[in-house]
């Protein structure tokens, strides 16, 4: 039950946590930047419109953002958070959430074909390309995770004791994976340097240009979708950086917002400071963090023999 | 087994009657499709019921006291069998309104009367006990789909690919006659039973000869050139017996002769593994730089085998190594998809029969929009695509599932097995985002969007039993992928006929693992029909403008902007350098009232470029040099006749 | 203890040597090399072998030069030639990170391999070593830039100091020292040499050292 409610405190919160990277890019901006709630009022805003749709597009449009939400929703419920039990958890439970977000990927780019922009399919083809390899790096990562737990289930490596007995087994090792995953991060949730998503010209969008005739309630679909996607990776990555129980419910909870929030908070920092990268640079970016995990692989495999 | 071979018998009589009747063109199509479909289901039926409830059956048949034809089927023969006539099944039905004006009436009725040969003997093929009875049955199948291939013989294309797939098919025919023929001279038996028995050296070398030999029917990397060539020739009810169950025939037996064979070395694994990897690597790369839809599909067959058998080399290395848990995973899934790819891969080419059917091209740059004209069509193919794609809730993510879960046992292990497990995962992970985006491709461009040309406009979807056949199959991809169980308890029961030990498997985990893929599938449907109803919700009482696509501020917008397929796959392509050359032709834009230009494409398939250079041409430049012999003059002729017996009293 | 600080600093070396492969530009590789001057430095201070006062003076005077003064040198012999900062890769950067991740399996197999007495204490060090010799030897291979193949030589010499550190010789850090100094005095050198290549050839691209042959 208390699982259920985590998951809908997430799902509520995820839009406040992207806000937090406004502000800091607001910051270092010299500006005030948005409120802190502005995501809320932009879906609220977004649910009470109507949409307008292209005459070239059919059903998979309109099926594109309930797909990417739904998976979006669904991955969020395999998630440990702050370690307590996820709602659901089984045995291969990572593959099937890796290849949900493969769906939601999936019907993305399936609805950015179906406007006949050109802007969009170039959106497309390279959201095709990039995560190609993020997948591989995430496997990796599984592999990493394998070789500690000999598990391949979200609750063992993030649950209760688990991440605190991934560090005790592979400390070092450890780093690289979180920097793994940090890259992974932006790749996958179209932030800088691989993607901009506050950039004005569409041939240098990814993400944001494949969503470009989307309006009203299907666009409030995508961008909670979003929202969630960003807070899974940061969920990861905010539990590996605290892996401590403190015994005491509320005082976990705390921490765990606070860490992800500093997530969210590094994130923006990475953004204000990075610049974008050129598109062809970017496979090579996500190529080292698959190599990092690789790294980390092989090296676990020095300590655990 | 007596069902078995009434079932063949019908589907024979299929083509026979249809190339007797002939007069009547109706007539004899129809009597093809119902006997072909109804020996079919015959054949689905009775051998789902003998692997269901175990029943193996011997049948040998002696020809004038010098061979003995035997043939056997065991969980492993009944597994094949029910895709093959599944598969038959559906295509037989699909080939009714597709051969529909095709052609002439002797063409259409020689083609069920091949079509039911090949059903015949590939049906045989997996049910052979020795031998003989195999490589007999093998050299029929590939005679029958070589007519079939050329069934188009007007067209120099597809003569050529059909005499590509000639040479091809037979020079892997002479691997297996190698490897076969070493078997036979160490046991001195044309039975299968004695090859367990011979020493590890020689089963190691057996098995490399004939992996070649049924590589090149599978179509293993460097030995698949023929398909991409062949597939798109041959009609599309062809192409897809032919990608989902006639290349699978090399599958079995690779299975059939590692099962014979008892090989425990763990090179025999990293051998189909590597095979595996490589096939799967790089068909989907090349499949992703094609921009024929059925050569697309050719090559993503390639790929489809290549995770077959990165699950069979994961299997096998958990043999080798004692690892039953791996093995049992690997190896069913594997198994499970032979089945699969069977479903989609079918469903996928008739889907491209169909547009193919109706706009009279396969170039998908031609295309686009169709989604919107065939809305049956394009829905089954986006559901097939999802499926191979890999992407829940369908059934490619079964057996993918099950292989990533058999290589993660194997990289808790150590060593090769490790090793074997991590190439496995990655190269798995890699091909599922190459698969996605190549399916993206052929969605985005064919089936979305605005027509590009003139053949992708005002289209229609008639053809019943086209439809039919094509909502079943994505059906079926939807039932295998959301209630695996019973089809996969039939894989094990595959599995268990590999000469495993089946009581070292525990069983247990499987149960488990398959209600979890229900659950997982369920709980994604529930919170899919959730936000949905809050998408209507959201969007009663709304107001629903129709506009044109935004134009970033372009306000001339034409259909010739649109992404094409190179531009789609052209950066993806980059990453594999010059394993997957493109090759580019596009003269530059000259003077101040610059010439009209153009910008082709293509991609060369390195493997095919290598083998010229490297076999066809110096076999050519052999042959030229031995012209002399053939002079022209009969008395020259006579006296080789006179030369070879006289040869042949000497040494014979 | 969660972090072994051996291990993490031999880590941070190893996660160094990755980016290496990757780095396209010179700065970026003269700043990968301060941090793993740095690192690689400090590493003696937490091996446990006879930390004395003296020896901890050698430490952190090896520490300035390599993490200061020879990445510094670099850097000011770079700007002082105003040289091109590409590093005109022989072999391409997604090529290199797969070659460098061969290339660190294979060290990791070799040092499991030799199995030193003295390095069973730090698993991680051997292997370090063992990549930083063979990365200077790809640094060195694989791009065309003098720069970086000076750079390259000075990452080998990180990896003998690295295996040096697990000897608990004595006399050690003399011998270190006077390596060191040889470094130094090296990269002042090619700093003068480099100028010259710059004038006569107007680039320090060492393919055109080529034309000087007869």
């Amino acid at each position: 039950m208390e699982s259920i409610l985590l998951w809908l405190a997430a799902i509520l919160i995820a839009p406040f946590f992207s806000a937090l990277i406004l502000k800091v890019k607001a910051f270092f901006g010299g500006k005030k930047g948005p409120p802190l709630l502005i995501n809320y009022y932009t879906l609220i805003k977004l649910f009470k419109k109507g949409s307008v749709y292209s005459n070239s597009t059919t059903f998979v449009f309109k099926l594109g953002p309930i797909v990417s939400c739904c998976t979006a929703l669904t991955v969020l419920l395999f998630l440990p958070i702050a370690g307590f039990d996820p709602v659901f958890s089984f045995k291969g439970d990572v593959i099937l959430v890796l290849y949900l977000l493969g769906l939601g990927r999936f019907f993305t780019i399936a609805a950015a074909m179906d406007t006949a922009s050109p802007f969009e399919g170039m959106g497309a083809a390279r959201e095709a390309y990039f995560p190609i390899l993020c997948e591989a790096a995430m496997f990796m990562i599984l592999i990493f995770f394998y070789r500690i737990t000999g598990m391949v289930q979200l609750s063992a490596f993030f649950a209760g004791a688990g991440t605190a007995g991934l560090w005790q087994a592979a400390g070092a090792p450890l780093i690289f994976i979180v920097i793994a995953l940090f890259i992974i991060l932006l790749t996958e949730n179209s932030r800088v340097p691989v993607d901009d998503p506050a950039t004005h010209l569409e041939l240098t969008m990814i993400h944001e240009v494949m969503v470009l005739d989307h309006s009203g309630p299907d666009f409030a679909l995508i961008e909670l979708g979003s929202f969630c996607k960003l807070f899974f990776y940061s969920a990861i990555i905010s539990r590996l950086a605290f892996p401590f129980d403190t015994g005491i419910a509320g005082y976990n909870l705390g921490i765990f917002a606070l860490v992800t929030g500093c997530v969210y908070l590094v994130v923006g920092v990475t953004e204000s400071v990075i610049a974008r990268y050129r598109m062809d640079k970017v496979p090579q970016f996500v190529l080292t963090s698959f190599a990092l995990a690789f790294f980390a692989t092989i090296i676990t495999m020095e300590f655990i023999k | 087994m007596s069902q078995f071979f009434l079932a063949v018998i019908t589907i024979l009589c299929g083509g026979l009657f249809s190339l007797v009747l002939t007069g009547n063109k109706t007539l004899s199509r129809s009597i093809g499709v119902i006997l072909i479909s109804a020996g079919s289901l015959w054949g689905l039926l009775s051998s789902a019921t003998s692997l269901m409830t175990g029943g193996e059956g011997v049948a040998a048949f002696s020809f004038l006291n010098v061979f003995e034809f035997v043939f056997r089927m065991d969980g492993l023969s009944a597994f094949f069998l029910m895709a093959i006539f599944l598969v038959c099944l559906v295509a037989a039905i699909y080939s009714y309104h597709y051969m529909d004006g095709h052609g002439s009436a002797l063409g259409t009725a020689a083609n069920y009367f091949f079509f039911s040969v090949l059903a015949a003997s590939m049906a045989l093929v997996v049910t052979a006990g020795n031998m003989i009875s195999f490589l007999i049955s093998w050299e029929i199948m590939s005679l029958s789909s070589f007519f079939l291939v050329i069934y188009n013989y007007q067209s120099e294309e597809s003569r050529k690919a059909g005499f590509m797939y000639f040479v091809f098919s037979h020079v892997g025919v002479v691997f297996l006659f190698a490897g076969f023929g070493l078997m036979y001279g160490v046991t001195g038996t044309f039975g299968f039973d004695a090859a367990g028995a011979m020493p590890e050296g020689i089963k190691l070398a057996v098995f490399i000869l004939t992996f070649i030999g049924f590589g090149s029917k599978a179509g293993v990397f460097p030995f698949h050139v023929w398909l991409p060539h062949a597939h798109p020739a041959a009609p599309s009810h062809i192409s897809a017996v032919m990608s989902g169950c006639m290349i699978k025939t090399g599958i079995y037996g690779i299975f059939r002769v590692y099962t014979l064979l008892g090989l425990t070395t763990p090179a025999a694994g990293y051998l189909v593994l590597i095979a595996g990897i490589v096939s799967g690597i790089l068909g989907v790369a090349y499949a992703l730089g094609q921009n024929d839809i059925k050569r697309m599909l050719a090559y993503s067959s390639i790929e489809n085998i290549g995770i077959i058998l990165i699950g069979t080399g994961v299997g096998m290395t958990g043999v080798a190594t004692g690892n039953s848990l791996m093995a049992a995973l690997g190896f069913a899934g594997g198994m499970l998809h032979v089945l699969n790819h069977a479903v989609f891969k079918s469903l996928l080419f008739m889907g491209a029969g169909m547009v193919l059917h109706k706009t009279g091209t396969r170039s998908i740059d031609a295309l686009g929009g169709l989604l919107k004209s065939m809305k049956i069509t394009g829905t089954a193919f986006i559901v097939g695509s999802l499926a191979i794609s890999g992407l829940p809730p369908f059934n490619g993510f079964v057996s993918e599932f099950f292989i990533y879960l058999g290589s993660f046992n194997g990289v808790g292990l150590s060593g090769g097995a490790l090793v074997a497990g991590l190439c496995a995962i990655v190269s798995l992970a890699v091909i599922g985002g190459l698969a996605l985006a190549c399916f993206t491709k052929i969605i985005g461009i064919a089936f979305q969007g605005e027509p590009r040309t003139d053949a992708a406009v005002d289209k229609n979807e008639k053809g019943a039993t086209m439809l039919l056949s094509m909502v079943a199959l994505a059906l079926a991809c939807a039932v295998i992928g959301i209630f695996p169980a019973a089809f996969l308890n039939m894989a094990l029961m595959a599995v268990g006929s590999l000469g495993l030990n089946m009581a070292d498997i525990p069983l247990a985990p499987f149960g488990e693992l398959t209600s979890n893929i229900t659950f997982g599938a369920f709980i994604f449907l529930v919170l899919f029909i959730l936000v949905a109803g809050i998408r209507a919700l959201a969007y009663r009482g709304k107001p629903l403008a129709k506009s044109g696509t935004w134009g970033c501020g372009f306000t001339q917008p034409t259909v010739k902007m649109q992404y094409t397929g190179a531009s789609y796959s052209g950066s993806i392509l980059e990453l594999f350098g010059p394993a997957v050359p493109v090759a580019e032709d596009h003269p530059p834009i000259q003077g101040r009232f610059p010439e009209k230009t153009y910008y082709k494409s293509q991609v060369n398939d390195v493997a095919e470029e290598q083998m010229n250079r490297r076999v066809v041409n110096p076999v050519l430049f052999f042959f030229d040099r031995l012209r002399w012999i053939q002079h022209g003059d009969t008395h020259l002729y006579i006296g080789y006749i006179l030369l070879a017996i006289v040869l042949l009293l000497f040494f014979v | 203890m969660i972090l072994h600080p051996v291990d993490t600093l031999l880590s941070l070396v190893l996660l160094s040597i990755l980016f290496s492969y990757g780095a396209g530009r010179v700065p970026i590789l003269i700043k990968l090399l301060a941090f793993q001057g740095i690192v690689v430095s400090l590493v003696p201070l937490f091996t446990g072998h006879d930390m004395e006062g003296g020896s901890t003076v050698f430490t952190i005077i090896t520490l300035a030069i390599r993490g200061i003064i020879i990445p510094l040198s670099i850097h000011l012999a770079i700007k002082k030639v105003a040289i091109q900062r590409e590093l005109s890769a022989i072999v391409g950067y997604k090529a290199s990170i797969i070659c460098g991740l061969v290339l660190i399996v294979a060290a990791t197999a070799i040092s499991s391999h030799l199995n030193l007495a003295a390095v069973s204490n730090f698993r991680l060090l051997f292997p370090a070593a063992i990549s930083l010799l063979v990365t200077g030897m790809f640094l060195l291979m694989a791009r065309r830039n003098a720069i970086a193949m000076v750079i390259g030589y000075i990452m080998m010499e990180n990896g003998i100091y690295l295996m040096g550190s697990t000897f608990s010789v004595r006399a050690r850090h003399i011998v270190e020292f006077g390596i060191l100094l040889d470094v130094l005095a090296g990269v002042m050198i090619m700093a003068i040499i480099l100028q010259n290549i710059k004038q006569t050839f107007d680039d320090v691209d060492t393919a055109h050292l080529r034309t000087l042959k007869e």
